[in-house]
């Protein structure tokens, strides 16, 4: 109880840790929500130049406009149209060449040009097979046409169009909703860094005491242990927090109960704690224990495998990837959100952790070391 | 004391300072090597998928065996039921399952059309699209070849059924990165980022250092250091950003579209303008770990606010006020259109102007605000 309220004595000198255990984590969450609150990507801007200005690529930009992704733009002059794409005004440019519509009916097959900005990828990529999808299907709707005119049966002819017909489902997050995919592993990453950093404040004020206020004096393994419980304690409630917030308030679905993700989240912050541990005794300062944990945590959202998959990374990236515990962590929470595992899958999941559990010995050996000069 | 002096004197205490070396040179070093590393092998390809083929025909085989040629797919294992695929899903042993109905060949020659069913895991997006990329070209390829079969069994010739098939012909190109890689896309913004965030830290933690002790920085006019710290970091800087602009770039095969004086006139007013705003955000802190902290902290809010990864038009437009008074947001959408899309000079006029707009500002920010540090000092060397 005495080490506890030692503990928020300390906190309460420093504006800046409590900033860290208290606003901070709340105010990063309602930032990163707010940046992906739209959740969808809508009416993204696309220039169409139409140099055939007929009744069917009338029909065709009208059946693009119809798309919720898609806000048609319209340009007179390629050289307009092609400064726009350059300028990021627009993410994908459509010309209807000159006589679409007369080289269509004579058979000439005319082509549609799509160019589709990749530097922009996530955008130029949904953008790309968007105007794909809607044009495929209008000018189905022409085909059908001259089927029936044909002669062929009404019931036929959407056969005869696409025999094969496709039906794609994105499993667990149907609507491809960016706030569902990506600002959970984001907030978890900003979780990791503020714990990282909490961590790092609370031991380096241990620097800063005098002699007879000295954690020796304490008695190291219940100053430490009582570091451990309160301030994992508080990072706890800010995971709890979010998860409230993304799964309870925004009723994001989730297949499993909340319970289990902060069982993963406490395995996570333990393991940032032995690694901070053991920088912090190898290192010995505040600053440069900062810059290094800093520079070890601050990828972490790039080595998750959310956005690039983990089975594509190379086997140095793997390694890297493997001694960042938010990186277990984000396949437990998937696995618990997602698929709705029950608790054995998570045990058995929870034993990747136990390889930061060798960092126990260069942390006591430091210790030790620590007390003997 | 002459400015020359001063400026040496800047150096000195740059290259002792062990703290702000890790972040300079060792964070820069580090990080052009470190967060490219996970995107080196570009696309996501050969992503795992399991088969519940019901039909077991000739044509479903073939399909199985075109999914599995496609780049895109691996076929890891066939299974006898949807349940069981939902269980390799779930056990993340694989990643989507593609359904072959029953009597998928038979209902094709009785000309009653059959549905494929693909399914990818959306918890992961790249490999959402590259599973359903992959499987809907392989069901499209079918229906084509399908289609031709039966035109050319009703007696059509060769080419009739060609232009037939392909009345018109979609033709959809990427541009601006035209390999889809995963690296020229993250890596012209992330390196803007790190330069912006470690030259922040830097200029941070070197002036948090110094406020609370007496030393040179007292004995010179604050305009003057200023200027004399915008001229050190401004040197090493200008090193660590043709490390990064230009050899990192070729490296990692970015397009390099704008010709160099462009891009240099570009890096002028951003480095300019960050050193200012990194004095001035050292004027806050008192404690040498806390800018890391701070800067740490803002590093991802940063990166998804400069309109590369997330559409500007989607974010909430105080957000979008709230960036503009950050130098890396108008230099990073400067640098991606002028070298990465190779627009004209003429369109990043406004960015430009905008990155000189926040130098000044920062400039007479820190200028004041180090004039308020050295009244402050020397009130307390009175007292």
């Amino acid at each position: 109880m005495k080490l506890l309220k030692r503990e928020i004595v300390a906190i309460l000198d420093s504006p800046w840790q409590l900033a860290l255990l208290t606003y901070i984590p709340i105010m990063g969450l309602l930032l990163l929500w707010g940046l992906f609150s739209a959740g969808l990507p809508r009416a993204l801007p696309v220039a169409v130049v139409d140099f055939d200005q007929s009744t069917m690529t009338r029909l065709l930009t009208r059946h693009l406009q119809a798309n919720p992704s898609v806000k048609v733009i319209h340009y007179t002059h390629l050289q307009d149209a092609k400064k726009a794409m350059q300028q990021a005004d627009v993410y994908a440019l459509l010309v209807f060449p000159y006589q679409l519509k007369k080289k269509l009916f004579t058979a000439q097959q005319p082509v549609i040009d799509i160019r589709y900005n990749s530097q922009f990828l996530l955008v130029g990529k949904l953008l790309s097979s968007q105007l794909q999808l809607t044009l495929a299907n209008s000018l189905k709707s022409l085909a059908s046409i001259k089927e029936l005119a044909q002669g062929t049966p009404k019931q036929q002819v959407a056969i005869n169009l696409s025999p094969v017909s496709n039906q794609t489902t994105a499993l667990f997050n149907q609507n491809n909703n960016y706030v569902a995919f990506l600002v959970p592993p984001i907030l978890i990453a900003l979780l990791q860094i503020i714990a990282m950093l909490v961590f790092v404040n609370s031991l380096s004020f241990e620097l800063q005491r005098t002699k007879e206020d000295n954690w020796y004096h304490h008695g190291i393994r219940a100053v430490l242990l009582t570091k451990l419980f309160f301030y994992s304690a508080c990072m706890l409630l800010h995971g709890t927090l979010i998860y409230t917030f993304l799964y309870l308030h925004l009723n994001l679905p989730i297949a499993g109960p909340i319970w289990m993700l902060i069982l993963s989240l406490l395995l996570m912050i333990i393991a940032v704690w032995l690694i901070v541990l053991t920088l912090f005794f190898f290192l010995k300062d505040s600053t440069r224990t900062v810059s290094v944990c800093g520079a070890i945590f601050a990828p972490a959202f790039s080595f998750m495998g959310i956005t690039f998959p983990s089975n594509n990374m190379p086997d140095l990236a793997q390694i890297w990837r493997a001694l960042m515990p938010s990186s277990h962590y984000i396949e437990q929470h998937i696995a618990t959100v997602n698929y709705g595992q029950n608790i054995t899958q998570l045990l058995s999941q929870m034993t990747s952790y136990s390889g930061f559990l060798l960092l126990l010995l260069p942390i006591i050996y430091l210790i030790k070391k620590g007390r003997n000069a | 004391m002459n400015f020359w002096q001063l400026l040496k004197l800047e150096f000195t205490a740059i290259f002792a300072d062990k703290a702000i070396l890790l972040t300079v040179l060792g964070g820069g070093l580090l990080y052009s090597f470190l967060y490219p590393l996970p995107y080196a092998h570009q696309v996501p390809t050969e992503q795992l998928i399991v088969v519940v083929d019901h039909d077991n025909s000739s044509l479903s085989r073939a399909i199985i065996r075109h999914a599995d040629a496609s780049a895109k797919i691996k076929i890891i294992a066939k299974v006898n039921s949807i349940k069981q695929a939902k269980e390799w899903i779930t056990d993340a042993k694989a990643y989507g399952l593609l359904v072959i109905p029953q009597n998928f060949r038979r209902n094709l020659i009785l000309g009653k059309g059959a549905t494929l069913s693909y399914g990818g895991d959306a918890s992961y997006f790249l490999i959402y699209s590259a599973i359903a990329q992959g499987l809907i070209e392989v069901g499209l390829d079918t229906s084509k070849s399908l289609q031709r079969f039966a035109l050319l069994s009703k007696g059509n010739g060769s080419k009739k059924t060609d232009k037939a098939l392909n009345s018109i012909q979609l033709n959809s190109i990427p541009v601006f990165n035209s390999t889809l890689g995963y690296t020229p896309y993250i890596v012209p913004g992330l390196f803007l980022l790190i330069l912006h965030q470690t030259l922040l830290i830097a200029t941070g933690i070197l002036g948090a250092g110094q406020w609370h002790q007496k030393s040179y920085w007292l004995q010179h006019s604050s305009i003057s250091l200023v200027c004399a710290r915008i001229c050190a970091f401004f040197s090493i800087y200008s090193l660590l950003s043709s490390f990064y602009i230009g050899y990192c770039f070729y490296f990692y095969q970015v397009n390099t579209l704008a010709n160099m004086s462009e891009v240099l006139l570009l890096m002028l007013p951003f480095l300019l303008a960050t050193v200012c705003a990194g004095i001035s955000l050292s004027t806050l802190f008192l404690h040498r770990d806390l800018p890391t902290q701070a800067l740490l902290l803002s590093s991802m809010p940063i990166l998804f606010v400069c309109g590369f990864v997330w559409p500007l038009a989607l974010i909430p437009d105080p957000i979008i006020w709230l960036s503009q008074i950050v130098p890396a947001v108008p230099a990073i959408k400067a640098m991606l259109i002028l070298n990465q899309m190779g627009a004209p000079w003429e369109s990043i006029i406004n960015n430009w102007l905008h990155l000189w707009v926040l130098f000044v500002l920062f400039f007479t920010l820190a200028v004041f605000a180090v004039h308020q540090r050295q009244k402050k000092m020397r009130g307390a060397n009175v007292d």
